[in-house]
């Protein structure tokens, strides 16, 4: 699974989580906080992620990235660790 | 025994949501309890059957409440969290409660262990993938969640937090929220009886203990009373200050008396109950014989409709006409002493006392049953009886609004 796929998953886990951007155009570079994404469901939005792709890490370790893009990369590279 | 009140002016209920088997909101709650609508099913909520084979449980389910909250807080709100929601949303604009500055409103939130069916869902679903729990679980699973709920929805600042009597629960947001207006802690002080979302675990464990009906129906105080059937129900009561009520007043809250009796588990106590009813009676300055309506506990255990009776029969409350809310939508446990209170006020407002169903041959034909349909009858005061496992007893007194007809 490559790390645009990852994201599209991404991006889906925040649509279901916060239906108020349902329609909102939302790419790579959008950050989950710009979105409006509050802490709490950027968590659930996460743990669903890891869930879809088969990966258990531990959420002290997804700190950093500044956007989905990122996100998605960083998980990209534990899902081939 | 409390001292009498030092107000000379009571609190009152100036706004009512309620939400049961009968539907949502005020009206269809008035219109099921008058025509006397059974409403009881078998129970089909995930998470309430065995599954085994073994007897279903019959009991009461409320149509989903309606969607006030924004998509992405209902989705992480349970049921009673969302009937709590419902219910304080029609009782705060009823109260006009816009008006009151939101660091004198306060919330009390009757109930314990209040979303039990929804973590006997989340251990089935998450047992064998507790990794990926979402995170939220670690603060809605808590009671007090429903006070977070609704006081990010409502401007409530004065205080929110939750109070326990089991069944009594209800009524014991009542009388802390009377008490809290009283003092001069808050203007306006909303009791919430919580709904109670059971699990098959719960019913199991009613049922195991003798007190849990067979169904299809309830019939409390009559002689084929077999046990208490569950019943989804909500209710929320706005108490405030009578200077502050801008609209209609449904009653006044004239006294309360709330006693332990020492019992552990299931027992009900007559000493206690008695105990309450004199408390309750001498807070609000009244003596039995100016009772004229019982809303009743009345669960249809035939323990528990018994030692009412001896309590009924020791107040000497034999002119008093008599109903049981639960026989028409059952048990709220946490929820019944608020949601009953409602029934009480409405039915003061309509002047009209809504019949005790299934009642075919009471076991006491002493005292004034509402029988064969609804009945004509202006409360004047009103006794209202709650009881909770744990030997918690409540007994409150409604009066009608000052100036009512008599």
């Amino acid at each position: 699974m490559d790390s645009d796929r990852i994201a599209e998953i991404i991006i889906a886990e925040i649509r279901s989580t916060v239906p108020e951007l349902e329609a909102q155009p939302i790419t790579r570079a959008d950050s989950m906080a710009d979105l409006g994404v509050d802490s709490i469901e950027r968590s659930e939005v996460i743990l669903a992620t890891l869930e879809a792709i088969g990966l258990k890490v531990p959420m002290v370790q997804l700190h950093g990235p500044r956007n989905i893009g990122e996100l998605a990369d960083l998980l990209h590279a534990k899902s081939k660790a | 025994m409390p001292s009498p009140r030092p107000d000379v002016h009571p609190p009152v209920v100036t706004g009512i949501g309620v939400a049961s088997g009968l539907g949502h909101g005020k009206d269809a709650f008035r219109q099921g309890l008058f025509e006397g609508r059974s409403v009881f099913a078998l129970l089909a909520r995930p998470g309430r059957q065995r599954g085994d084979g073994s007897p279903p449980f019959f009991g009461v389910e409320m149509p989903d409440p309606p969607s006030i909250l924004p998509p992405r807080v209902e989705r992480t709100a349970g049921l009673s969290g969302r009937a709590a929601v419902a219910v304080l949303d029609e009782a705060w604009r009823e109260a006009g409660l816009d008006r009151v500055a939101p660091e004198r409103i306060g919330l009390i939130v009757g109930g314990t262990n209040l979303m039990a069916r929804e973590q006997f869902l989340s251990l089935r679903d998450y047992a064998e993938r507790l990794d990926f729990l979402p995170p939220r679980h670690g603060h809605v699973f808590l009671d007090t969640d429903i006070c977070g709920l609704c006081a990010s929805q409502f401007p409530i600042r004065g205080f929110a937090h939750t109070i326990g009597a089991a069944s009594a629960s209800g009524a014991a947001a009542i009388v802390a929220a009377a008490e809290a207006v009283s003092s001069g802690r808050v203007d306006a002080c909303i009791a919430l009886g919580a709904l109670q979302d059971v699990s098959a675990l719960d019913l199991q464990g009613f049922r195991a203990l003798g007190a849990l009906g067979a169904g299809p129906v309830c019939r409390p105080m009559d002689r084929g009373h077999d046990g208490f059937l569950y019943g989804e129900a909500c209710a929320a009561l706005v108490v405030t200050r009578p200077e502050l009520a801008g609209g209609t007043i449904y009653g006044r809250v004239l006294g309360a008396g709330f006693c332990a009796d020492g019992c552990r588990g299931p027992e009900p106590n007559s000493d206690g109950q008695v105990r309450a009813a004199q408390d309750a009676l001498a807070d609000a300055g009244l003596a039995a014989a100016d009772i004229d309506y019982v809303n009743a506990h009345a669960t249809g255990t035939p323990s528990g409709d018994d030692a009412e009776l001896e309590t009924l029969r020791r107040l000497n409350l034999g002119h008093a006409r008599v109903n049981a809310t639960k026989s028409i939508i059952g048990h709220g446990l946490s929820a019944a002493g608020a949601v009953e209170a409602a029934a009480v006020l409405i039915q003061m407002r309509e002047g009209l006392l809504h019949p005790v169903l299934h009642l075919e041959t009471p076991l006491d034909e002493g005292f004034g049953w509402v029988r064969g349909g609804m009945a004509e009858h202006r409360i004047r005061h009103a006794l209202k009886f709650s009881f909770g496992f744990g030997g918690s007893n409540i007994a409150l007194v409604f009066g009608a609004p000052e100036g009512a007809a008599a």
